[in-house]
């Protein structure tokens, strides 16, 4: 949109802003609306000029086209008089001069000033210690040979050859390349090593393709950190009827390729061989951090950076949102990295109020997803993994019918509701959400919560008029 | 902004709102073909709750800081500025689900039967009174503007 304007050497911009995803434009739509006039400049390492990573595996499904994964239309930048930088690798962050410093392209590294910074550049995928075995028997690592694709300036170091077949799907020219990788080798079948949130994803773009997947997970069972063992189960089973396999306990150890680099196959733990021509590596994906530079070592950072309630970091200049920070989870009481995109949202846009001089706090956040797998959608919210409910006091309510495959696991703290699971039917699974967040004594309702028809109506009086007040209902 | 407001005193259960909500949102709009014709790909947005005498319609709230517009990652759901109406946009809606996650009313639904999106309350935009308020005999839902705002 812009990279033309980037040429002085030094550039001054009031507002800086790292990341151009959700937590980037809701901080500089927040700023807008109370600073009209200090300049706002956005700096992406992407090509692309703005797009939803939750949509690239609905492009990746062929449900949706390449205009459509934008998720602000492209007047946003114009009307709210942003200035966006593509293709700017951030490498540091000098917290003392006020500037950051970016590869753009160009001979010379690009220097910007601000007032104040926001850093909100997500998360990058982990790339698991995995052997790569050459025709030859020669032997390297993955991580070597696979470079993240937002590491363009590594990509460019001679001598560094890029293996074929493997990716990480994280991105929007992730998905691009996957896509053009299927269509060019008509890939009817694919690996995806991790049975989390990210592979779950993958896999159901797969299905929707008809491509059959092998899901290979460390865990006993896929989505071991969200969903509880019966939502696991649901799912997996949903998964072997379609004729797909789910592999758990177990884990890739050798990658074979061949002498061009291309994925012929691999050996998992178990010492079996498996052919394979598509392997998607969804491991996880951890706070971009690396790109501070200078500023990792002043910042403070516990796997993600540490902000306090106005989204501001140890340096007062600094503020920081979105999958790159650990901040408060109202559930554990605990600063944690929580990657999901309502948050995101939510602190970005309150870091750019408090940025643009406002004041406003983040009451903090809690952990929710939600995954559609073959036409069985499941939401999970809060506490409700396993792990989660060996806490104390922890009582679960649960209503499992295997008829119409429908769960629901409502988990229960101190008479308050902290968790929920929902699979099969997943309709007003945001009464629950409200209920952890207004920390509401459900004790004279408890027989009903986990219930099929569970509504409004069955909550306690009070909280029903506290829910409908305001916004418009007398009850 | 004009909101449609629930006084669960006067309600019923009648289902007249349920019902003339999925005409109003049907293809032909008239109540017997929709009925007969288009049954399978009806939905209400307007959801009446009931236990014994004790009943309510309830839809979406059109909240000022509507949770569902900042979890929505298609950009299909957006609050309008101008007439405060948060509107799913079914056309950019890719079925996430996101906003049922997060919708503390429950009243977003998921709708397969004639395409993958969120469905929920649009005020009915193009009318002056919302059909559910229009139908319901005992002015158990009103459309007035809120004191509040």
């Amino acid at each position: 949109m812009s990279e033309n304007v980037i040429n002085p050497k030094e550039i001054k911009s009031g507002y800086l802003i790292i990341g151009n995803s959700t937590a980037g434009l809701a901080a500089a739509a927040s700023i807008r609306k109370i600073d009209g006039q200090g300049s706002i400049t956005i700096l992406t390492n992407e090509s692309h000029s703005n797009y939803s990573k939750p949509l690239i595996t609905y492009y990746l499904a062929g449900m949706l086209g390449l205009d459509k994964v934008f998720f602000k239309d492209s007047s946003f930048y114009r009307k709210n008089n942003i200035r966006l930088v593509c293709n700017a690798n951030v490498y540091d962050v000098d917290p003392a001069k006020h500037e950051v410093t970016a590869d753009t392209g160009k001979n010379e590294p690009s220097v910007f000033s601000y007032y104040k910074l926001l850093i909100a550049n997500g998360g990058r995928p982990a790339i698991p210690s995995i052997k790569v075995t050459e025709l030859s028997g020669k032997m390297s690592e993955l991580s070597e040979l696979m470079t993240a694709s937002k590491d363009i300036k590594s990509v460019k170091k001679p001598g560094i050859k890029k293996i074929n077949g493997v990716f990480t799907l994280t991105t929007l020219d992730d998905a691009i390349s996957v896509k053009k990788y299927i269509a060019d080798n008509k890939i009817s079948s694919a690996s995806i090593l991790g049975g989390g949130l990210i592979g779950l994803k993958a896999a159901e773009a797969f299905l929707e393709l008809g491509i059959k997947i092998n899901i290979i997970e460390f865990s006993p069972r896929i989505l071991s950190a969200s969903f509880d063992e019966s939502a696991s189960d649901i799912i997996t089973g949903k998964i072997q009827d379609s004729g797909s396999n789910v592999l758990t306990n177990s884990t890739i150890e050798n990658i074979f390729v061949d002498d061009s680099l291309n994925i012929s196959g691999y050996q998992l733990r178990s010492g079996k061989k498996v052919p394979c021509t598509l392997l998607v590596i969804a491991v996880g994906v951890s706070p971009a951090t690396s790109m501070l530079g200078r500023g990792k070592d002043i910042l403070k950072i516990d796997s993600g950076i540490t902000v306090n309630e106005y989204m501001q970091t140890s340096e007062p200049d600094i503020y920081a949102a979105g999958d790159i920070v650990n901040s408060f989870d109202k559930l554990s009481l605990k600063s944690k990295n929580i990657a999901i995109w309502p948050l995101a949202v939510k602190q970005g846009s309150i870091a750019g109020t408090n940025m643009a001089g406002g004041r406003q706090k983040y009451g903090g956040g809690f952990f929710m997803n939600s995954v559609e797998i073959l036409g069985v959608p499941v939401i999970s919210i809060g506490l409700s993994s396993a792990q989660d409910n060996e806490a104390e006091n922890i009582k679960t309510y649960k209503n499992y019918n295997s008829q119409k495959n429908i769960y629901r696991k409502i988990v229960v703290k101190d008479n308050k509701v902290v968790g929920a699971i929902l699979a099969g039917s997943i309709e007003r699974a945001g009464i629950y959400a409200g209920l952890i967040s207004n920390e509401v004594d459900i004790t004279d309702i408890k027989d009903n919560i986990a219930k099929e028809d569970f509504g409004i109506i069955q909550l306690p009086a009070g909280y029903r008029k506290h829910l409908v007040v305001g916004d418009g209902i007398e009850v | 902004m004009k909101r449609i407001h629930i006084n669960e005193q006067y309600c019923i259960g009648c289902r007249l709102c349920e019902i003339y909500c999925q005409v109003k949102h049907s293809k032909s709009k008239k109540i017997i073909k929709a009925f007969k014709e288009e049954a399978s790909d009806m939905m209400s947005r307007v959801l009446v709750e009931e236990i014994g005498s004790n009943s309510f319609a309830i839809q979406c709230r059109h909240c000022i800081d509507a949770p569902c517009a900042d979890a929505c990652i298609s950009g299909a759901m957006t609050r309008n500025d101008n007439t405060g109406v948060v509107n799913c946009d079914e056309e950019k809606c890719v079925g996430c689900w996101s906003c049922i996650m997060v919708c503390p009313y429950g009243v977003i639904k998921r709708d397969v039967k004639a395409r993958r999106a969120a469905s929920k309350c649009d005020l009915c935009i193009d009318e002056e009174v919302p059909v559910c308020v229009a139908n319901c005999p005992n002015e158990a839902l009103k459309f007035c503007e809120d004191k509040n705002e």
